[in-house]
């Protein structure tokens, strides 16, 4: 019952649900402003301001940023829907983060 | 009470999350590293940018010199050609009337006459002497190939060391800027083995290579170490790679200790050519 559930998770369709993304930054480097600002256009173009961004400063925040694993800054965590997407970098490859959050299809 | 030693985190890495950072290094898209302990900020692409924006003005700065420099040559040439040149060529005139202006019984003043008249004529060679090299004059009337000719056969006779040119190029018209700046490193480089490489054999060649012109001086003397072409000090070497950095070439030097020296200069061909050329051996 368990097993079944997770599937349903795994393969359920994003539709209008919000979108919550955990943005880990360290200060205002340039590749973290970048990020940020990738991050709040690809918002308002493609999910029509339907998302929730939580930005970490690892500066300020180790802790978060090591229990999510995070090696690296900018690192996108795609928190919800599930399943979880790790993207790494400033976000300027539009195509590329909106196939890893599986908002266009990956065709690669 | 045992004083626990903290547990390391070690964060656990997926093949496609490993290929996603990769690529983010690769691309200078990270700008953090998350440590066990501490926080590295990296800054190391705006510091690339920096040093190599940096290097661009130095480099910039240097050819601007060097074509000042040039210039300046060109204007001291030009000035001791005019003005010594054609004094001392009135002066040779003028020993030359008294000459036959003197009674032939006055022997004393005649022998006078002929060693000032003797001494007029070495000093103009002199200044032709100075004046070429300051600015070879050939280079502008014959070409690059001509003028390396002409410089070989001068470094032979001023040093004794047998230097020979090849050549695949034929009348090809070099760019001026082009053409100083070759010669200048092919000049130094001789000057080299004449000063340091206790040679017996030299060779200049000047050699079109797909679209590259290579110009190579090697001797078999005694060699240069890495230590010698990267020094600080060889204030020789970093002018003759400023002026092939300048037309966007490269300049190696190879060779080992006793086995001697060659040094390569490669310039692309569309940065120093400007008429049409025609290839012979």
């Amino acid at each position: 019952m368990k097993a079944r559930k997770r599937e349903r998770r795994r393969y359920a369709k994003p539709g209008g649900e919000t979108y919550v993304f955990r943005l880990f930054v360290v200060g205002n480097e340039s590749n973290s402003t970048q990020a940020r600002g990738n991050l709040a256009r690809l918002c308002e173009e493609h999910l029509k301001g339907r998302c929730q961004i939580e930005t970490v400063d690892v500066l300020k925040d180790a802790a978060t940023a090591r229990k999510n694993n995070v090696l690296v800054t900018p690192t996108l965590i795609l928190i919800r829907p599930f399943p979880k997407v790790t993207v790494i970098g400033n976000l300027s490859d539009t195509r590329q983060v909106l196939a890893a959050l599986r908002l266009i299809g990956d065709e690669r | 009470m045992s004083h626990r030693k903290r547990p390391v985190h070690r964060p656990k890495i997926r093949m496609k999350e490993a290929e996603a950072l990769v690529r983010a290094l690769e691309t200078h898209q990270v700008d953090g590293i998350v440590g066990e302990r501490h926080i590295m900020v990296c800054r190391l692409k705006e510091v690339e940018e920096k040093l190599e924006h940096s290097r661009d003005q130095v480099r910039a700065l240097a050819a601007s010199l060097q074509s000042m420099r040039e210039n300046e040559k060109a204007l001291i040439a030009r000035e001791i050609h005019d003005e010594f040149g054609q004094t001392l060529t009135c002066l040779q005139l003028g020993l030359s009337w008294m000459a036959g202006k003197v009674d032939p019984q006055q022997q004393p003043v005649l022998e006078k006459i002929r060693s000032l008249s003797a001494l007029v004529t070495a000093m103009i060679r002199s200044v032709q002497r100075f004046a070429h090299e300051l600015r070879p004059g050939v280079l502008n009337e014959l070409g690059l190939v001509k003028t390396l000719k002409s410089e070989a056969w001068e470094f032979e006779g001023r040093t004794g060391i047998p230097c020979k040119v090849k050549t695949n190029i034929g009348k090809a018209r070099f760019d001026h800027v082009g053409s100083v700046a070759l010669f200048r490193i092919a000049q130094a480089a001789l000057t080299n083995v004449a000063r340091h490489a206790q040679a017996s054999r030299a060779m200049v060649s000047l050699l079109k290579k797909k679209h590259m012109l290579i110009l190579t001086v090697l001797d078999d003397g005694k060699g240069i170490t890495k230590e010698m072409v990267h020094s600080h000090r060889s204030i020789g070497i970093i002018g003759m790679r400023e002026r092939a950095l300048a037309l966007d070439g490269t300049l190696t030097f190879s060779g080992s200790k006793g086995k001697g020296t060659t040094m390569t200069v490669r310039v692309p061909l569309s940065r120093v050519l400007i008429g049409q050329e025609s290839v012979s051996s």
